[in-house]
């Protein structure tokens, strides 16, 4: 999208909702260090409805007057920073708050209010780590800077990583330094990039790059750099290494955002990237390099998934098959014709995809949970009984998994209609046989779960742990949010 | 050769190292070491930036300047983080190496 | 009027799932069961009432769906909701005492849902979309029983499900992409179909997904092992509507009124090919249902054969003609399913219920003159007049008669369940649907279009509707000592025979693990990430 007007004559009006849905999660998050083990449950608790309640208002300001802009301090760019909301960033805005909200009540059972005599640290370690992670969520999807994007970057990194190994066990602090140090190579790597544009343009702001950023070396490689870090920190195959055991060892609501929104961020900075900044700088050499990236990970991510006799790995590993979707944007947006990336069907597609993506896999995660909470343990084998036991955490797994296989009237299959009539349009019919294929292998994964959850018992039963109805209804609710999203096109 | 471009290539150089420290070495203090020369590096490479904006006529381009002082503190954080959790892992009795391959995930594969 | 028309097209599939949203409360899941029966009657209603009535529109930007009825449509929905009708009331008394009732219940409202729904689809979404519900709640109806054979079922009937949807989907946005307007509707699609480029390979995916839920030898491998483990009534159902869905598919995309030659003879080959495997198949098993599942898998073959001959001439009334032939199939196919459970339920004594009528059928779907078969046959006549295709049809014919009396032979040596008659809840159903069977191709013939039935009372036709029938019948008393002595073929064929295939995918999959495990170490992902970045820069270089 080329710069608009607004950004040229300063900001727009309801600009500051965009400073309100940064703010608010950091004024939160220094409320409940402030309020110690003690409070910091229940001042997290509270915070949620007000984020999204400014998640709300951004939506509807950007659905009605178009793009947000505002620039921090009055100073318009170069010389100042701005931030921006389009449509993009006000959907990526509202499935944050939709799925931080409901991750933190699903998560007031672990992470509640201390009990007498217990140590309400990790609840502490918790609570701060889920508000950093959103306050740097919505700096990502809303700078406009390359700068202020490397800064959410980094504080969506420290914050996720605490979110990993919670449970202190030596696995997954292993994961989690595993996680971060990977994670710091690509961020190394991004911050490389963003120097070798700097030094050539003078600028690091979005929409001044694109007037002024022209093919040579240094943008060549400031490109490269910059989306190879990016690549590593949203585990796109090979370099998913860290996913599966820090996304798996993770308490469950912490898997979910994790799962769920963690990996969009940086996502959503390559789209900024290539869309924004670079979008004639592109060639279909690089796109179909990426695209293929991506259809790796879709085939070899859910071919793993098959393989795995745990639930949560095998969640993980479908996580890391779906980001696989989420990058096939760039082969199908890219024009031959005219060497530019262009927003259509295939970005629209795109935003479906990550969207309901974490709908369904924060549904997953915590149903995969509650699962695990009843048996005492996640092994697919034993899942017998489970229809009678826990049959509404079946059901929201179940329903997830229909938003993942793309079947109607689910988000995910908006997603992939709308990326299969760009791989169509394009000509480009491989990709079409990729989201085929990987169609395929995510059914027979799901079924695969579904099934030996409503055979009988292969053990004798243990006695099953109770739990909380108001817990299972989150995933349930998210799962139906997902399932009906694709009616959302129907509707007036 | 300008002072500028021996910056320049110390930089690269420190870049270089450190990304050998860091794919190499398996033990996880290492790492972290290698990860602050890499940041060096890169922040070195902001300076040669800032210098060449001065150059043009100006005292020194501020803006690197201040990115720079933004970077060594997200890398000063960074490593802060990276130390206390190798700390608790060392320990919970995980000792302090990366090990190639060896992780949960690793462990739990179906045996046919 | 038309406003109510509208609105039994809407209720036809949103009625079954506003049931099945109530299901939500246990006090109405317990009662689900029993109230099966009343799931299907919007959808006859509209059959009578909504044929030819405007589209009705839902939604607007950017999704628009629609739903109306053609004339093949309305034929097929009529019979269809008969037949779901007929087999909610069997399942009612079916699931007495089923600790599992209350998923049936679900299951089949999902299915009948998207089955019924499926016919009244007026665009290319909402048919993928009843499609795909229909196959949801079919899975779960095979697999009810949950023994390690319906286990299999559920799977195989599945995964070829999802394939035959995939292989749709892409060819459904292929004709998406190519349509001017904003709507997909399905009449739209059809004439951009007639005029589109890629209109081959198009072709060629519809008939394959269309093909492989209508069973199209060598895809119909998940027919009989389906059909044979769900529980009775659902395999009425199954073998008696839903694999109608693969043709109404055929009948609404492929030209009608053009001629295409190489199509139509492709698709004709195919199913005779169909037809005739489906029959030495189903001589050798021994369970009813098999029987009956592979003889729905040929009656399909004729059908589509029957398509395909009026394709290559460009005959506009085969369509019409196959979907009566194919409703023919609705009724009788899902009597003789039904008739397999009363046998099952009731005691010897009183086999004289089940077995006679099952004879007229069977002889009937053979094309004895005077039954409803008859008049089925009779309708598809002008499709199979000439040379090698007539010689074909009596041939398929007479095996099919030859089948259907191995089935009855079968279906007499079925054990019983129990001491006591067959109960009036499962009697009625299995007697009404058979009635049905009988009488209402005679009924239908006139108001479908396709002229009037008193020719089939013309000797020379009633002839060449009999003599068939005799050849099967004198094939089945020569053959009756051997019957015995056929080798034994597993249900679902080909399917068995995928066995190797599934130990070799277990052996990649372990070296899928190996990888993996070298992949995550922390050199090769770290190596592997500067490669990336390496190939990013390398591919960004103009060539």
């Amino acid at each position: 999208m080329p710069p608009t007007e607004a950004l040229a004559a300063g900001a727009s009006a309801g600009g500051g909702w965009l400073v309100a849905s940064i703010a608010w999660p950091i004024i939160a998050l220094l409320l409940v260090i402030a309020g110690g083990e003690r409070l910091a449950a229940r001042v997290g608790v509270l915070a949620l409805p007000i984020g999204l309640a400014i998640a709300a208002a951004v939506a509807l300001q950007v659905g009605g007057s178009g793009e947000l802009v505002y620039n921090v301090g009055g100073w318009a760019p170069p010389l100042g920073i701005a931030l921006r909301a389009d449509g993009l960033s006000a959907a990526m805005l509202l499935v944050t708050a939709i799925v931080a909200g409901g991750s933190g009540i699903y998560a007031l059972a672990d992470f509640g209010p201390p009990r007498a005599g217990s140590s309400g640290r990790t609840s502490l370690a918790f609570w701060a780590s889920l508000l950093g992670a959103w306050a740097a969520l919505n700096l990502a999807f809303l700078g406009n800077d390359l700068f202020n994007l490397y800064v959410a970057l980094e504080m969506l990194t420290f914050a996720a990583v605490p979110l990993v190994c919670l449970d202190g066990r030596a696995e997954t602090l292993k994961a989690a330094l595993r996680y971060l140090l990977y994670a710091l190579v690509g961020s190394v790597l991004y911050l490389l990039g963003a120097v070798l544009l700097y030094g050539a343009y003078g600028t690091l702001d979005l929409g001044l790059l694109a007037t002024v950023a022209q093919p040579g070396p240094a943008t060549w490689a400031a490109a490269a750099l910059m989306t190879a870090g990016l690549l590593a920190k949203t585990a796109l195959f090979p370099l998913h290494l860290w996913l599966p055991p820090a996304h798996a060892g993770a308490p469950p609501a912490a898997s979910a955002v994790l799962s769920a929104l963690v990996v969009k961020g940086s996502f959503f900075i390559v789209l900024r990237l290539w869309f924004e900044a670079l979008p004639g700088l592109g060639s279909a050499a690089a796109m179909q390099l990426i695209g293929l990236l991506g259809a790796g990970a879709i085939l070899y991510g859910s071919a793993l998934a098959l393989r795995q006799t745990r639930l949560k790995l095998l969640v993980a590993y479908s996580t890391v098959a779906q980001i696989g979707y989420l990058f096939l944007v760039f082969p199908l947006a890219f024009d031959a014709a005219s060497g530019r990336l262009a927003a259509g069907a295939a970005l629209m597609g795109g935003l479906l995809q990550a969207v309901s993506h974490a709908l369904a896999k924060a549904a997953m995660f915590m149903s995969a949970g509650l699962i695990a909470v009843t048996l005492g343990h996640d092994r697919i084998a034993d899942l017998g009984g489970l229809a009678r036991a826990r049959p509404t955490s079946l059901l929201a797994f179940a329903l997830a998994g229909v938003s993942l296989v793309g079947l109607p009237p689910s988000g995910g299959f908006a997603a992939k209609w709308l990326l299969l009539s760009a791989a169509v349009a394009t000509g480009q019919w491989w990709w079409a046989v990729v989201i085929v294929l990987g169609g395929l292998l995510t059914g027979a994964y799901l079924v695969l779960v579904l099934m030996r959850a409503l055979d009988e018992p292969t053990a004798p039963a243990a006695p099953l742990q109770p739990v909380a109805a108001w817990r299972e209804a989150v995933p349930l609710v998210l799962a139906l949010l997902a399932v009906f999203m694709g009616l959302a096109g129907v509707l007036p | 050769m300008n002072p500028t471009t021996l910056f320049g290539l110390c930089g690269a150089a420190l870049v270089g190292i450190g990304l050998y420290g860091l794919l190499t070495d398996p033990r996880l203090l290492r790492k972290i070491i290698a990860f602050n020369l890499v940041g060096s590096g890169v922040f070195l490479l902001f300076g040669v930036v800032a210098r060449r904006g001065a150059d043009a006529g100006l005292g020194g381009d501020p803006v690197p300047q201040a990115l720079v002082i933004t970077g060594i503190v997200v890398a000063f954080s960074a490593t802060a983080l990276a130390v206390a959790l190798l700390l608790r892992l060392h320990d919970a009795g995980g000792g302090a190496t990366l090990d190639d391959g060896a992780d949960s995930a690793g462990k739990d594969r179906s045996p046919s | 009027m038309s406003g109510a028309a509208q609105g039994w097209l809407l209720a036809t599939w949103a009625w079954p799932l506003a049931l099945l949203l109530a299901c939500t409360w246990p006090a109405v899941r317990r009662l689900m069961p029993q109230l099966l029966a009343l799931a299907p009657l919007p959808a006859l209603a509209a059959a009578l009432f909504a044929g030819g009535a405007p589209r009705v529109s839902v939604g607007g930007r950017p999704l628009e769906l629609l739903f109306g009825l053609d004339a093949p449509g309305a034929l097929l929905l009529g019979v269809a909701s008969l037949l779901w009708i007929a087999a909610g009331a069997y399942a009612g008394n079916y699931l007495r005492g089923d600790a599992h009732a209350g998923r049936f219940a679900a299951c089949w409202l999902l299915a009948a849902a998207g089955c019924l729904g499926l016919f009244v689809a007026a665009d290319l979404v909402s048919l993928y979309a009843m499609l795909a519900m229909m196959t949801i709640g079919a899975g779960g109806l095979v697999i009810h029983d949950g023994t390690p054979r319906a286990w299999r079922a559920g799977a195989t009937y599945v995964g070829l499900a999802l394939l035959a949807e995939s292989v749709l989907l892409v060819g459904l946005v292929m004709l998406a992409v190519e349509m001017p307007g904003p709507g997909l509707g399905i009449d739209e699609a059809v004439t951009t179909l007639a005029a589109s480029p890629q209109r081959p390979t198009i072709l060629a995916l519809l008939v394959f997904g269309f093909g492989l839920k209508a069973g199209l030898v060598p895809l119909h491998v998940w027919m009989p092992l389906a059909h044979s483990a769900a529980p009775v009534p659902a395999s009425a159902v199954l073998s008696g509507a839903v694999v109608k869905a693969g043709i109404i598919g055929l009948i609404r995309f492929l030209p009608s009124g053009e001629a295409l030659p190489a199509t139509g003879q492709m698709l004709a080959v195919a199913g005779f090919v169909t037809a005739f495997y489906a029959v030495v198949v189903g001589l050798t098993q021994r369970h009813p249902k098999a029987v009956l599942a592979y003889s729905s898998v040929s009656q399909m073959g004729v059908v589509v054969a029957a398509l395909g001959l009026g394709l290559a001439v460009g005959d506009g009334k085969a369509s019409m003609a196959a979907a009566f032939y194919a409703a023919h199939h609705v009724l009788v196919k899902g009597a003789l399913f039904l008739a397999v459970g009363v046998a099952a339920a009731g005691t010897k004594g009183r086999r004289g219920w089940v077995l006679a009528p099952a004879l007229v059928l069977c002889l009937g779907l053979g094309g004895l003159p005077f039954t409803g078969g008859a008049v089925a046959k009779f309708a598809v006549k002008d499709a199979f007049s000439t040379g090698i295709a007539a010689a074909l049809s009596a041939a398929s014919a007479a095996g099919t008669t030859l089948l259907m009396l191995h089935f009855l032979r079968r279906l007499a040596l079925v054990e019983v369940e129990g001491d006591r008659p067959a109960p009036a809840g499962l009697l009625l159903p299995w007697l009404a649907m058979a009635v049905a069977a009988l009488l209402v191709p005679w009924l239908l013939y006139a108001p479908a279009g396709l002229g009037s039935a008193t020719a089939a009372f013309d000797p020379l036709a009633l002839w060449q509707a009999l003599w068939p029938v005799m050849a099967g019948v004198a094939l089945a008393l020569a053959l009756r000592r051997s019957a015995d002595r056929l080798p034994s073929i597993p249900e679902g064929d080909i399917a068995a025979g995928l066995e190797p295939a599934l130990r070799v995918s277990r052996g990649l999959g372990a070296r899928l693990d190996g990888l993996d495990c070298v992949l995550r170490g922390w050199t090769v992902a770290s190596v592997a990430l500067v490669l990336v970045a390496i190939a990013i820069g390398w591919t960004l270089l103009p060539r």
